[in-house]
């Protein structure tokens, strides 16, 4: 098979997180009863009139600001005209000359380099109802019909499925971060195509495009695109030509099936909807959405970088939004971030995944958590002890001090006594001993865990280390 | 210039609107859509360059609605005027979309 150039563009549609649906005041929910969130309007009967929802405006200009886009002041909404069960008026209320936002990017890391992957427009429309096929019967279930959508394009300048990859996983971790939507592909309020197409040259004109519709997951994405560009090379080595095509993939083959072939370019007969003035928004309505919108993940990126995070931790917090938004409470407090980031990305994490908890649902309380590091950093509490204790910290409003005062946890600080283990240990190792002298750092690591041991792990580690390495070095 | 439509551009339209016609009305159809088109064809030569994109002819602003629940229908009412339904659905003859 020989190398081409392989071209992607990308549509997302992303349902946004609203009490009510885009035009009518009935419930925007998932899971719930087949046709129980629907009212006259949802359902197409003649008569009825849209009403704009204030927040669906609102979470269109958030989205808009965060991909970089500019906002497009004075719009219209119009009316795409087509016959199909999922949506009984017949046309879908978008905009399609007016888009809410425009020419934007996002900006990805692809190896040590940046690339922005530039967006062309961003715009709002309404969500059809939903169709299960079953034989030769179609299911319709309204609750989706009237669910706001925003639907992302990206211009054609993705040049692998790598991008295309990292390009979906910074714009959902953007949306989720920004309230704008739950972003939850298996439950569809993340959709996404792809467009793609290959060539020879870069300077060929760009070849016949593809759509893969409504691909599941991340990792299906950049698996269809690449079985795409295969599929295409092959076609294209054996000199074949193929016309515009829709596709789908399969995961279960694990390749892109044929849905139809677009014979004609869509008739959409688009015209402006004439049931909805002009949407003009005001500098007011602009400020304060952008306003409401929390801190970005890359910001708190940069911040836990600054206050000592490690990396991975970093990663870690940032696929968590709770811990996220729980250590983000004491910006501007002293706390050691480090230790604050290892303590709730171990222990309490562990904690809150065996209880199904969310970290708000429990005692730690500001003051709480405060102490808690601060223990943790000088060593009142070893990690042995934190073991002990934290289900007592979590689930109780006893301040630490009084738990350890009640459990008898005692951390063993006393010297004497700790020297008397340490001399036991050294005399019980000789090898060890010898080891240390020969230059071998681990044997101190070693003889470390054989004093926690004889302590039960009560013992202070900094002055346990400091007595072992005198010991030693006598 | 020619004075009518194909039969083709007629049953495209046609076929876009979902109705059935017969040969006499296609022949009727490829005349008159013809001369329809022919006067809107005189609206786009208007020359417009200085003026915003237009939907309408007058300039008042959308309200916006709160973004409150108000009433639903329940399941049943929702049903109450479909031809066929199965459990809480609405039923159709499947249909394999064409867009």
């Amino acid at each position: 098979m020989s190398n081409y150039i392989p071209t992607i563009g990308i549509e997302v549609h992303v349902e946004l997180k609203t009490n009510t649906k885009i035009f009518s005041s009935s419930e925007n929910g998932y899971g719930q009863m087949a046709n129980s969130l629907t009212n006259v309007i949802d359902l197409g009967y003649p008569g009825t009139l849209p009403t704009l929802n204030e927040q669906v405006i609102k979470t269109a200009i958030k989205a808009a600001h965060v991909l970089n886009c500019k906002i497009r002041k004075k719009q219209h909404f119009d009316r795409k005209n087509y016959f199909y069960p999922d949506n009984p008026k017949n046309y879908q209320i978008t905009q399609a000359r007016s888009p809410i936002g425009y020419d934007g990017y996002v900006e990805i890391e692809i190896g040590n380099n940046k690339k922005k992957i530039e967006i062309e427009e961003i715009h709002i429309e309404e969500d059809t109802c939903k169709s299960a096929h079953r034989g030769n019967v179609s299911l319709l279930d309204f609750n989706r019909a009237g669910v706001p959508l925003i639907e992302i394009v990206s211009r054609a300048c993705i040049e692998s499925s790598e991008e295309a990859k990292l390009y979906l996983e910074k714009l959902r971790e953007l949306l989720y971060y920004s309230n704008i939507s739950d972003c939850k592909i298996e439950e569809g309020s993340m959709r996404c195509d792809a467009n793609v197409s290959i060539r020879k040259n870069i300077e060929d004109k760009l070849g016949t495009k593809c759509e893969i519709k409504n691909i599941g997951s991340i990792s299906n994405v950049g698996l269809a695109i690449e079985k795409e560009i295969e599929r295409q090379s092959k076609l294209l080595d054996k000199g074949e030509t193929f016309k515009e095509q829709t596709r789908r993939f399969d995961d279960k083959q694990n390749d892109t099936v044929l849905m139809r072939v677009k014979e004609t370019g869509n008739d959409y007969r688009y015209f402006p909807e004439p049931d909805i003035p002009y949407i003009e928004l005001s500098d007011e309505i602009i400020n304060s959405s952008i306003a409401e919108l929390p801190m970005l993940p890359d910001e708190r990126r940069k911040i836990y970088k600054e206050r000592g995070v490690s990396d991975i931790n970093i990663t870690k917090l940032i696929a968590n939004r709770s811990l996220s938004d729980y250590l983000n409470l004491f910006l501007d407090t002293k706390l050691n971030f480090k230790e604050a980031s290892n303590l709730l990305l171990g222990d309490i994490s562990a904690y809150l995944n065996k209880t199904e908890k969310d970290i708000s649902n429990t005692h730690l309380t500001k003051e709480k958590f405060i102490d808690l590091v601060k223990k943790v950093e000088d060593n009142t509490l070893t990690s042995k002890n934190l073991k002990d204790i934290l289900d007592d910290i979590l689930e109780s409003d006893k301040t630490i001090a009084e738990i350890i005062k009640e459990k008898g946890i005692s951390n063993i600080t006393d010297s004497n006594m700790l020297q008397d283990i340490v001399l036991k240990v050294i005399l019980e190792n000789p090898d060890s001993v010898k080891d240390y002298k020969a230059g071998k750092d681990r044997a101190i690591k070693y003889l470390m865990g054989q004093i926690m041991k004889e302590t039960k792990g009560s013992a202070n580690p900094k002055l346990v280390n400091q007595i072992l390495i005198n010991e030693l070095n006598k | 210039m020619e004075d009518r439509l194909t039969k083709e551009e007629v049953l495209h339209v046609a076929n876009l609107a979902r109705i059935e016609i017969d040969d006499k009305e296609i022949e009727m159809y490829q005349v008159k859509l013809k001369k329809l088109l022919d006067q809107i064809e005189l609206v786009t030569k208007i020359d417009d360059n200085d003026s915003d994109y237009l939907i309408a002819p007058w300039n008042n602003n959308s309200e916006f609605r709160k973004d409150e629940v108000g009433n639903m229908l329940n399941p049943k009412e929702v049903l109450q005027n479909a031809p066929r339904k199965s459990g809480n659905y609405i039923e159709v003859p499947v249909v394999i979309s064409n867009e």
